[in-house]
């Protein structure tokens, strides 16, 4: 057989293909799959931060069956700084949460952030008003950055890292909700559920900022933390959002949106839609969609409305233009 | 308040720390069974004055957590050397005794350096990854060995070394503890102050934190008071003059007071804050706390004493 360019440029794809498959196949880069056949979000909307949230977030909870009769949650919002903006998770919808999940019979809720660059956590906490929150119900707030640690082996390789010494308050929970602010990020793209999860790394051992993670690769970090430490259920803060320059310095989007899944990759692949982007050039949700959970539409049930396109994109940094999707 | 009730309220707190020890001589940062060396550190600089250095159970417990290659890890338990190690070399610098400990630190002080201190990410930075402004020559104190510099432990190393070295300041303690500053002064807020170790990032400014701007001008208390240092001692003042969370308004004490800023009011507020201690659970707090209100009354701990 004549061997031409064409040809050999076929043989050589389909030949590192292969190796690819192989290596994956001899060297799997993790040793869980939380991957279901299908998984569901309810996008709820909502206009505002009102008193009327709870009532909206219960009904939207009683779309799921979940599992936390007699168990300990652990709602892990995104709190980052003491800065003006929506920044932070909105502690009306924290509160709420935690409400909720005590009236649905959970045995105990707990609060827990180690804030990324903040090492003032309790003004954090203060200036995300979350205190009259957790006091009205004694609601307990875990300081993740300084909780008792065990060393974890970590249950993907995508970091190198090859282990974490994680908060105890994270691993003895039975039922863990990533609660994210739904934000452009400058260095990841998007901060959703999955990139959420940096807040459980303990900055008593990795710093302030938790650095450490960003020299081993941000998407690669996030796979192998929430790999280890599964995320049970997603509310993600999109009523009022970010984007822009996020996580911190973006623009106010009003979105108003609560999305909720059982799922966090169908949950951050639906918010990465409502931003205009295209899920899979994300890379974390891309590798994610192939063992932490749903990525592809057919496979994620929508319980309430569907996700309709937004009136415009998010807006992003050059560098993250290629996040948006293509219009068909 | 009266000068007694000022001195009951400060007892009264130390008990409350003093009830936390662990049997290890440590202190957790909360209510858990693992030591934490920062919380140990600043419970024992705290606690200090009343009690002898050489029988405190805080300062046994240090030597014996210290690691073989000089440094102290985060938390007891963990085998790897730590931002801790210049609190901790802080520490033993206040008892003014255990040579050896102090000497292995500082060794291990002078060899640890934020990833920018290798040519090949200086490299890097200059050519490649631009985003954030900073000059990677200047390079100081990571907070775990194999990430970039950062200002808190940077700041603390500072302070380590210059007080190890007070009386014999060679030429590789000098360079480092200038090499240092530099990275310091170079990464600090364009309006004075510190954020966690950028000031720019694409193009944007970034807002000062107050532990990190507090840590940092006590790094710089030895230097020149040029404007970056009055901004940022001036937006210290300011932003102290608000604040209502114990650990930062703490902070604001502690580095007020080593530029003979006036600190009674503030005081009188942490201690109006504080209350009987009893909920501030967490025990670094609490001793940084109390290490402010007794400002004045007692050796400051991150002072560099010529």
């Amino acid at each position: 057989m004549k061997l031409d360019r064409r040809r050999f440029l076929g043989s050589s794809v389909g030949v590192a293909a292969a190796a690819g498959v192989t290596t994956e196949w001899v060297w799997p880069k993790h040793t869980v799959s939380y991957r279901r056949p299908l998984s569901a979000v309810a996008v709820l909307n909502a206009a505002e931060y009102s008193e009327s949230i709870e009532a909206l977030l219960l009904d939207g909870l009683g779309l799921f069956r979940l599992p936390v009769l007699g168990r300990s949650v652990l709602l892990k919002p995104n709190l980052v700084e003491d800065l003006p903006g929506p920044v932070n998770t909105n502690s009306a919808l924290i509160g709420a949460a935690a409400r909720c999940f005590l009236r649905l019979g959970a045995a105990r809720v707990v609060i827990g952030e180690g804030p990324g660059h903040q090492r003032d956590t309790e003004l954090v906490v203060q200036a995300a008003g979350l205190k009259p929150h957790l006091a009205e119900r004694q609601i307990e707030f875990v300081d993740l950055n300084r909780d008792e640690l065990r060393k974890v082996k970590l249950k993907a390789n995508y970091s190198g890292l090859g282990e974490l010494w994680l908060p105890s308050a994270v691993l003895e929970s039975d039922f863990v909700v990533s609660m994210p602010k739904v934000k452009t990020h400058h260095w990841a793209g998007v901060t959703l559920s999955l990139k959420n999860m940096f807040g459980v790394v303990p900055g008593m051992k990795y710093g302030w900022p938790k650095n450490l993670l960003h020299w081993s690769g941000i998407h690669e970090s996030i796979l192998d933390i929430c790999a280890s430490v599964p995320i049970h259920f997603v509310i993600a803060d999109g009523i009022t959002a970010m984007e822009g320059n996020g996580p911190l310095q973006g623009s106010t989007r009003q979105l108003g949106k609560i999305v909720l899944a059982d799922d966090p990759v169908a949950a951050d692949a639906t918010c990465a839609r409502l931003m205009g982007f295209d899920p899979l050039r994300v890379r974390h949700l891309s590798e994610g969609g192939r063992f932490l959970g749903n990525l592809r539409e057919d496979r994620i049930r929508m319980l309430a409305e569907d996700v309709g396109a937004p009136t415009r994109p998010f807006s992003v940094l050059p560098e993250f233009r290629y996040l948006l999707a293509v219009k068909s | 308040m009266a000068p007694g009730l000022w001195s009951d309220r400060i007892s009264s707190l130390a008990e409350t720390l003093k009830s936390r020890q662990m049997k290890s001589g440590g202190w957790a940062y909360f209510d858990s069974v693992q030591e934490s060396l920062e919380a140990t550190c600043l419970a024992e600089l705290a606690l200090a004055p009343e009690r002898q250095a050489s029988s405190s159970a805080a300062i046994l417990f240090l030597l014996k957590s210290q690691l073989s290659d000089g440094g102290w890890p985060a938390f007891l338990g963990d085998s790897e050397g730590s931002w801790t190690t210049a609190i901790a070399l802080c520490t033993l610098n206040s008892t003014g005794d255990f040579t050896a400990a102090r000497e292995k630190a500082f060794r291990w002080l002078y060899a640890e350096r934020g990833r920018e201190g290798h040519w090949f990410w200086r490299w890097k930075f200059k050519t490649s990854d631009r985003n954030v402004r900073f000059d990677p020559d200047k390079y100081g104190w990571p907070w775990v060995t194999g990430s970039a510099s950062w200002v808190i432990p940077t700041a603390f190393s500072i302070i380590a070394i210059e007080q190890f070295t007070v009386c014999n300041r060679s030429e590789e303690s000098e360079k480092r503890i200038h090499l240092g500053v530099e990275m310091l002064l170079d990464r600090a807020c364009v309006d004075g102050g510190w954020n966690s170790g950028n000031s720019l990032v694409y193009g944007v400014p970034l807002r000062p934190h107050v532990e990190a701007t507090a840590i940092a001008l006590l790094a710089l208390q030895d230097e020149q008071r040029t404007e970056m240092v009055q901004k940022s001692l001036s937006w210290l003042r300011q932003y102290a003059a608000s604040v209502d969370s114990v650990s930062s308004l703490a902070w604001c004490i502690l580095t007020l007071f080593v530029y003979q800023e006036p600190i009674g009011g503030l005081r009188n507020r942490l201690a109006t804050i504080i209350g009987n201690g009893r909920d501030i659970r967490n025990n670094a707090t609490l001793a940084t706390a109390i290490l402010a209100l007794k400002c004045g009354e007692m050796i400051h701990p991150f002072e560099v004493l010529r």
